[in-house]
């Protein structure tokens, strides 16, 4: 008994050195049934704080490129919406980008060719006003991206403004915070369908005012104002802000003057998408044409 | 700043160099850098073996803890703190080491001997390490290969290390 304890105190370094080895070695192939060392695991709250804290750092310096592929694949989420095609004859003539519908029953006939009517483009602003009286963007895309003046833009939440000149890289985009008589947007009530022309009057950047809308017209406040499609600037139903209240302009008026919120915050304004309508030419050369004809 | 409060700064530097800097980076599917055994290598000349063990195996354990590697890292770290006493004992002159410091470093032990005995260390360190990691030498050659890297890799950040914090007295 005596020799066996001299022998262990002699070797007690190397005795407890196989004692740990042996606790690492089991740790080891215990690893697999992780319930039963699920404390010591990267899950427990020490690791899994520090590892969150660590990730919350990481995740503001990769900020930008999440952006930036979140931007992307919204305009190409946008870019295969229904709405951005148009419906077109059969025997008209083909273009490429195209959606073909099919009936539903067994014998799948094509009973119809959507044709791309809008084409978005993301594009970063990189200069912002809003407290002139007539403000404009800066957007980093340009004539090099297919951008032409007179596109409209439109933002994450609702229209921006319309596209104004292009160089090769960028446009300035005059915003819809513009003063200016003949500067108007045309725009609808969705609820009542009522047509009217929303204008900026200088002020607060969050409001608008919508006019021309008829004194019969039941309003609510709330009210959605969505883009018309009428012109060939904007597709249909995009939002430009809600109606906060309404008052006629004096008493013998026969329209309401509607104080709407604007859809977009113009202050925090980072993406922007350019709505290209590959139609608008074609419209806009008929629409002139017939006026000429008039005259 | 005592030796106590000095091991305990590294020992949570290390940790979380390696956790959050090194272990974040990589450089080829050979080379894994490790720096956090140079806690164990740094322990005061002192210390009584079984405390040594002990603080390798916490290291290891934490490491772990991080890693979701349970005990590759502890035993490895274990296993040199049970080895490191040979190693010093071999390499000192006669009448081991006279100076005034108390911790293995450049200054104390001269330049080639210290870097001898961070080798040797290391590369037992990470034979265990991968060995275990891989657990089998089906592909001795591929794991050899990795634990040479690796010990260069780290003996090159063990170096820098000294050079940061050590000045020549």
């Amino acid at each position: 008994m005596r020799n066996l304890i001299i022998f262990l105190r002699r070797y007690f370094n190397f005795f407890l050195f196989l004692l740990l080895e042996v606790i690492c070695i089991v740790l080891v192939f215990r690893n697999n049934d992780f319930q039963k060392t699920a404390y010591l695991n990267s899950a427990n709250s020490i690791s899994a704080r520090l590892y969150n804290r660590y990730n919350n750092v990481q995740y503001y310096f990769h900020l930008k490129a999440t952006n930036d592929s979140l931007v992307n694949e919204n305009a190409r989420l946008h870019n295969i919406l229904r709405t951005s095609y148009d419906s077109v004859t059969l025997d008209n003539l083909v273009k490429t980008d195209t959606i073909r519908t099919y009936s539903t029953d067994t014998t799948r006939k094509v009973i119809g060719i959507e044709l791309r009517r809008y084409l978005y483009h993301a594009a970063k602003v990189v200069n912002n006003t809003v407290n002139a009286p007539i403000n404009y963007l800066t957007i980093h895309r340009g004539s090099a991206n297919g951008l032409r003046p007179n596109m409209g833009v439109i933002g994450p939440s609702g229209i921006v403004g319309i596209v104004r000149s292009v160089s090769p890289n960028y446009a300035v985009v005059l915003s819809l915070l513009s003063k200016g008589r003949n500067f108007g947007f045309s725009a609808r009530l969705s609820h009542s369908k009522e047509m009217g022309t929303v204008r900026w009057y200088g002020g607060d950047a969050g409001y608008a005012l919508m006019e021309d809308v008829p004194k019969s017209v039941r309003l609510i406040k709330g009210d959605t104002v969505v883009t018309s499609g009428y012109s060939a600037l904007f597709p249909e139903n995009i939002p430009i802000g809600y109606v906060e209240s309404y008052s006629l302009t004096d008493k013998g008026s026969t329209s309401y003057t509607i104080r709407i919120k604007l859809a977009t915050n113009f202050y925090n304004l980072q993406y922007v998408y350019v709505v290209d309508n590959m139609l608008q030419d074609e419209q806009k050369s008929l629409e002139d044409s017939t006026y000429r004809l008039i005259k | 700043m005592s030796i106590l409060l000095r091991n305990i700064i590294r020992f949570v530097l290390l940790l979380l160099l390696q956790v959050f800097v090194l272990n974040q980076v990589l450089l080829h599917q050979l080379v894994s850098l490790n720096l956090y055994m140079l806690f164990v290598l740094l322990l005061p000349f002192n210390l009584p073996r079984p405390a040594l063990m002990l603080l390798a195996l916490l290291m290891g354990l934490s490491m772990d803890m991080f890693m979701n590697t349970m005990g590759v890292h502890a035993a490895a770290c274990v296993f040199i703190a049970y080895l490191r006493p040979f190693i010093i004992n071999i390499l000192s002159p006669q009448g081991g080491f006279e100076t005034t410091q108390k911790t293995p470093s450049m200054t104390s032990m001269g330049v080639s001997q210290f870097l001898t005995f961070a080798a040797i260390l290391v590369f037992l360190h990470n034979l265990v390490f991968f060995s275990l990691e891989v657990f089998g030498f089906g592909n001795f050659f591929y794991l050899l290969l990795k634990i040479v890297c690796s010990t260069a890799a780290s003996i090159f950040l063990i170096v820098l290390y000294e050079l940061l914090f050590f000045s020549k007295k």
